[in-house]
């Protein structure tokens, strides 16, 4: 027990508002009460975190405020009733792709769920893909653990997986010459931390390396290690081949109750029917604290934090090489790294983010005045970047508890409940390291209740859809004289073909939604979102399919891209018509 | 007192027409033709009406079609009803007749793509 | 590798014909059309206004191109089709365009003369800003009208449309025509941008109403388009605040400009004009890279294919002149005087070359009437003439005869009011 439980109450009553009251349980702290704002419900939290108790419990509520409950899935029946098997693990985003992946080397059987029509539905398709060095977190946090050792296995994991890593290095610049004496500081942290290949940069050597930099520029820090990747691909490389390697995946899956005996989890309850897993892993990202809540065990909230990027056309990525960031004085209004450039692994230039709090867990609208914010405040690092640019913009909600720092270990209280939670940026960079770490606390508590055999079959080796339009002239014709179809250029703004299509329809968690195929081949990603290819890509599901063509979504659920065919009924007049 | 906006030619002047008896008196034209034109579509407006028919083809479900000229603006949607009843079985070549006379307005529908092309790109 | 006089890179209207000028001036010419069939946009344009002003007749967009298609058979011209080309770079004195398709693979094409038809693509919700979710039903009007027309299904039962150009008008009607419910079209200025046959013919027709200086700033929905909301803009077309209101619909058409498409000609660092968003070219439709050509809407986006059809003739004769004898240039710039053209094509006259008249297209920046449009070159007037009315969405067409002294070495496009009396035309 930490500080005065009595105390803290006493600063929030005062700070925030008096109608709030707080309590011990287990070995956290909860907060009770209405609150005016969104505002002074997440300060109050944030008052009582990393105060000596092991997490913030904040079930304030603000008046007027109806927070709906997790969009489920249309989907009922009772596909996986009565099943058994040996790890649930909940939530199919990098974390629990990853983490399925590692557990197919052992004899397990595994089940890997998520609510949504697709994997990386939610932050690890909204994220900038940048693999951090991992300098930047806390020292002694399990951010600044996981990030470095996760930096370092990217490396194996994209050879393994097949998913490209561009390793380019990320400069965050300074404008003032002073700031470059902090090296010596730096080099104490960084050995400190084990990041290897940070320097300091003179102004030139900046500017060598990112010759249109266009703000003023005194130097640079230099991380050498950070790297790009696309992460929805690699979300699905790592879900590819845990399902390769034996494990299921059920989509459109949502988690409702837990059922617990003598303080295990006995059955899980889903909109597919009743589930008896001997373990569960809780991956489920911005509604994490939810299911642990369900198995009796919510000792942490998670606080949604919404952050929009930014595309910019593929033309402008030729001036940029890297990564580039410029911290300001407005950094950090709640944990984020201020954002910057990317250049994308496809070519891309991505803007952003932004960070701020907000109390809706799954809204991923967009808005206008956060788009125009970036643009100013993020454009001008390069010259020659401008709004007309831009191509697309996305927003994310990280999955932040009020510690800002991961949760990767067994329950306190529930023995066979596992959490990867709380895992918000340096998460993807993170997420090798977190799943074998979450691997190995499993298969320690699932030691305890049977017999945990290696899996000889395991093969770690993933090969992904051939990446047609970055091969070499000879390899690419070699490979359409095999198969015609990957000769048939169907998204002509990304050169994708149609032979990659189909491959993406017949892959081993095949899902076929527009936006699924968009995430696997990037087709309809380029220039004019899909303006072109979009039919196309339709009619490819449809004949590789069967699926009729007013039955194909954008993302599943009622996402249909066409509402019925013309002509239906004879009568299809304005006005008069009211049968269509 | 109808207002109306000529196109007979881009310039588009603002029309008006004013019942005087039996005739309509036209004011605010530059031209003649715009004194047809507003006498036109206040007795008798008419439309070309252009849209598409199914066809029994996989590769072209649709075939483009137009009045071969314009029927009265009155029978846009019955006609749109006639078309939509159509399925085309058998290649055709522009200007060939997919329905006689429609909806008795003296007028035909005619192809305007030539699906003997269309069919043969596909067979390539 | 197959080696061409004239390799023209789009089967659409203005590929079309300017293949066809280019072999009928005895150029061995080779098409490369990405797609499956030719006449580019004009197969999905099914409704008539196509050929007004090149064969006196009202035709449908493929009606118009099949005049074309059989023209190019009839010649035996030959085309690649379902050919994607990846690459174009400059050999010594040759184009050598890399090619991918099912049955070669990838392959090279060697040309003497490139003529650029690639058409343009069209301006995407995100690049007008367009906030809110991302439901399955925002198209913009070529996709909606590829859905409808081509394939036969309906990309929504109750649409709005931004944008009064003539392909959103066109959509309008054709959605109803099909059974959907236009509830409106919306459009950021202050006059519509559509012929004003498509504004009566398109939605008075259907009682479909247009909101003038209003735009949609938000789209609701989950799955699936459920609203968008709307705000009056003020002249700088930033919205205006109280103005929002919320309408229930289930799909949203953009109908908010076209963008030439122009990624082959970076690829060879031809000149671009940031106006049009097409090359700088002089009056054979040259580029800055001598042999490369532009036409079409590639060059400049038109209103009228007839244009387009006569800008890909001039091409393909000059590409074939160009291969015939090469000489050098020397260019006057045509300079555009105070504010009051939006653009003009050409950019440049090549004076050396043997052109007696010369074809230009222009936009008047503004609505404006009762004008005088000159060109001269110093004192010497090459061309004047009184427009009653210019619109933006109108572009103009002028037959100029060069002739008498250049040697100002500038050319200048000027309008001013019509002193005077207004006289009867």
């Amino acid at each position: 027990m930490g500080k005065s439980l009595k105390a803290l109450e006493k600063k929030v009553r005062k700070k925030i508002s008096p109608d709030v009251s707080l309590r011990e349980w287990r070995d956290s702290i909860v907060l009770e009460g209405m609150v005016g704002t969104w505002e002074q419900l997440y300060n109050a939290g944030k008052i009582c975190a990393n105060q000596g108790y092991k997490g913030v419990v904040n079930k304030l509520k603000v008046y007027d405020l109806d927070i709906p409950p997790a969009k489920k899935p249309l989907l009922t029946d009772n596909f996986l009733q009565d099943k058994k098997v040996d790890v649930l693990i909940i939530g199919a985003g990098i974390i629990g792709c990853a983490i399925a992946r590692e557990l197919c080397k052992w004899q397990l059987s595994i089940l890997l769920v998520d609510k949504e029509d697709d994997v990386a539905m939610h932050a690890s398709s909204r994220n900038d893909g940048m693999i951090h060095s991992g300098i930047e977190p806390k020292i002694g946090s399990k951010k600044a653990l996981y990030n470095v050792k996760g930096n370092e296995m990217y490396t194996r994991i994209g050879q393994e997986l097949d998913v490209k890593i561009i390793r380019c290095g990320s400069s965050v610049l300074f404008d003032r010459k002073l700031l470059s004496l902090a090296k010596p500081v730096l080099d104490i942290r960084a050995q400190k931390m084990g990041v290897k290949g940070v320097t300091v940069l003179s102004k030139e050597e900046v500017l060598r390396k990112e010759p249109h930099i266009g703000v003023p520029v005194a130097g640079a820090l230099h991380l050498a290690s950070v790297g790009i990747t696309s992460p929805y691909k690699m979300t699905v490389a790592y879900a590819e081949n845990a399902v390769q390697n034996g494990a299921e995946v059920s989509l459109n899956t949502i988690v409702l109750a837990m059922q617990k005996e003598h303080d295990r989890i006995t059955s899980v309850v889903t909109n597919r029917g009743t589930v008896y897993p001997k373990l569960v892993i809780n991956a489920a990202g911005v509604f994490a604290d939810i299911i642990a809540d369900m198995a009796g065990d919510q000792f942490f909230t998670i606080h949604p934090r919404k952050g929009h990027i930014l595309f910019l056309d593929k033309k402008k990525g030729e001036l940029i090489n890297g990564v580039i960031g410029k911290p300001s004085l407005s950094l950090a209004k709640g944990n984020t790294k201020g954002g910057g450039v990317v250049k994308t692994v496809d070519g891309n230039v991505l803007v952003g983010p932004d960070a701020y709090e907000q109390p809706f867990r799954e809204d991923f609208s967009t808005d206008m005045e956060n788009i125009a914010a970036i643009m100013e405040k993020h454009l001008p690092l390069v010259k020659g970047f401008s709004p007309s640019d831009v191509i697309a913009y996305c927003a994310g909600i990280r999955a932040s508890t009020y510690e800002e720092d991961f949760i990767v270990e067994r329950s306190d209280y529930v023995p066979n409940l596992v959490y990867a939670a709380g895992i918000q940026s340096p998460g993807f960079a993170s997420a090798p390291a977190i799943a074998e770490e979450i691997e190995q606390i499993t298969c320690k508590a699932l030691g305890e209740v049977m017999e945990v055999k290696p899996n000889i079959h395991w093969n770690p080796i993933r090969k992904g859809i051939p990446d047609i339009s970055h091969m070499d002239f000879a390899a690419r014709s070699q490979i359409i004289k095999e198969n015609p179809h990957y000769g048939e250029i169907v998204c002509r703004c990304e050169g994708i073909s149609k032979g990659e299509i189909i491959d993406a329809l017949n892959s081993p968690l095949p899902v076929y939604s527009a936006d699924a195929i968009k995430r696997r081949v990037r087709a309809g990603m380029g220039r004019c979102q899909g303006g072109f290819c979009l039919p196309t890509v339709m009619t490819i599901i449809h004949e590789e399919t069967g699926i009729p063509m007013t039955a194909i979504t954008k993302k599943g659920n009622n996402s249909n891209i066409v509402v019925a065919e013309t002509k239906q009924s004879p009568k299809s007049g304005g006005e008069m018509n009211e049968q269509i | 007192m109808r207002n109306l906006v000529c196109i007979e030619c881009p310039i588009g002047c603002s029309l008006t027409a004013e019942k005087s008896g039996e005739q309509w008196e036209v004011k605010g034209n530059r031209c003649t033709k715009g004194v047809d034109f507003a006498i036109n579509e206040i007795t008798d407006p008419r439309r070309s009406i252009c849209s598409t028919v199914r066809t029994t083809f996989k590769t072209v479900p649709r075939l483009s079609v137009r009045t071969q000229g314009e029927v009265p603006l009155n029978t846009i949607f019955e006609v749109m009803e006639q078309i939509n009843s159509v399925k085309l079985d058998h290649p055709v070549h522009i200007g060939e007749v997919i329905i006689e006379n429609v909806s008795n307005t003296g007028i035909n529908v005619i192809a305007t793509s030539d699906l003997y092309y269309l069919l043969e790109e596909d067979q390539r | 590798m197959n080696r061409y006089d004239v390799v023209v890179l789009g089967g659409g209207p203005a590929g079309l014909s300017a293949a066809w000028a280019a072999s009928l001036n005895g150029m061995n010419t080779l098409i490369i059309e990405r797609e499956n069939r030719l006449g580019g946009i004009l197969k999905q344009c099914i409704h008539d206004g196509f050929g007004l002003v090149k064969f006196k007749e009202k035709l449908t967009g493929p009606e118009y191109a099949q005049r074309y298609i059989d023209l190019v058979k009839q010649n035996n011209i030959p085309v690649l089709m379902n050919t994607f080309v990846i690459k174009v770079e400059r050999e010594q004195d040759d184009f050598v365009i890399t090619v991918v398709n099912s049955s070669q693979g990838v392959a090279q094409i060697r040309a003497k003369a490139l003529i650029l038809a690639t058409g343009c693509r069209e301006r995407t919700a995100k690049q007008v800003f367009i906030n809110g979710t991302r439901p399955a039903g925002i198209y913009t009007a070529g996709t909606a009208q590829h859905f409808v027309n081509l394939e036969g299904y309906l990309p929504g039962k109750k649409c709005v449309i931004l944008g009064s150009g003539d392909i959103g008008l066109i959509m309008a009607r054709r959605l109803t025509l099909e059974g959907a419910q236009v509830l409106g079209v919306y459009e950021a200025k202050k006059t519509p941008s559509g012929l004003s046959r498509n504004i009566a013919q398109c939605l008075n027709d259907f009682d479909i109403p247009l909101h003038l200086a209003t735009t949609i700033t938000r789209v609701f929905g989950d799955d699936r388009v459920e609203a968008v909301e709307t705000a009056r803009v003020d002249e700088h077309m930033i919205p205006i605040e109280g103005t929002e209101e919320i309408i229930t619909c289930d799909s949203v058409i953009l109908s908010v400009g076209l963008i030439p498409e122009n990624e082959i000609a970076e690829m060879l660092d031809i000149e671009m004009d940031h106006v049009t968003k097409g090359p700088v070219v002089d009056q054979n439709f040259m580029t800055s890279v001598a042999g490369v050509f532009s036409c079409g809407n590639a060059l400049h986006v038109n209103d009228l294919v007839d244009y387009v059809s006569e800008s890909g003739e001039i091409a393909g004769e000059k590409a074939a002149q160009y291969v015939r004898e090469t000489s050098e240039r020397e260019f006057v710039d045509i300079s555009m005087v105070g504010q009051d053209f939006l653009y003009v094509v050409p950019q440049h006259i090549d004076i050396k070359a043997d052109n007696k008249t010369v074809i230009l297209y222009f936009r008047s920046r503004e609505v404006r009437e009762n004008m005088r449009v000159t060109i001269k070159s110093g004192e010497n007037v090459l061309f004047s003439k009184r427009y009653i009315k210019l619109k933006p969405p109108e572009m103009e067409r002028v037959r100029l005869n060069l002739k008498g002294d250049l040697s100002s070495g500038v050319i200048d496009l000027i309008m001013e009011p019509v002193k005077g009396k207004e006289m009867a035309p």
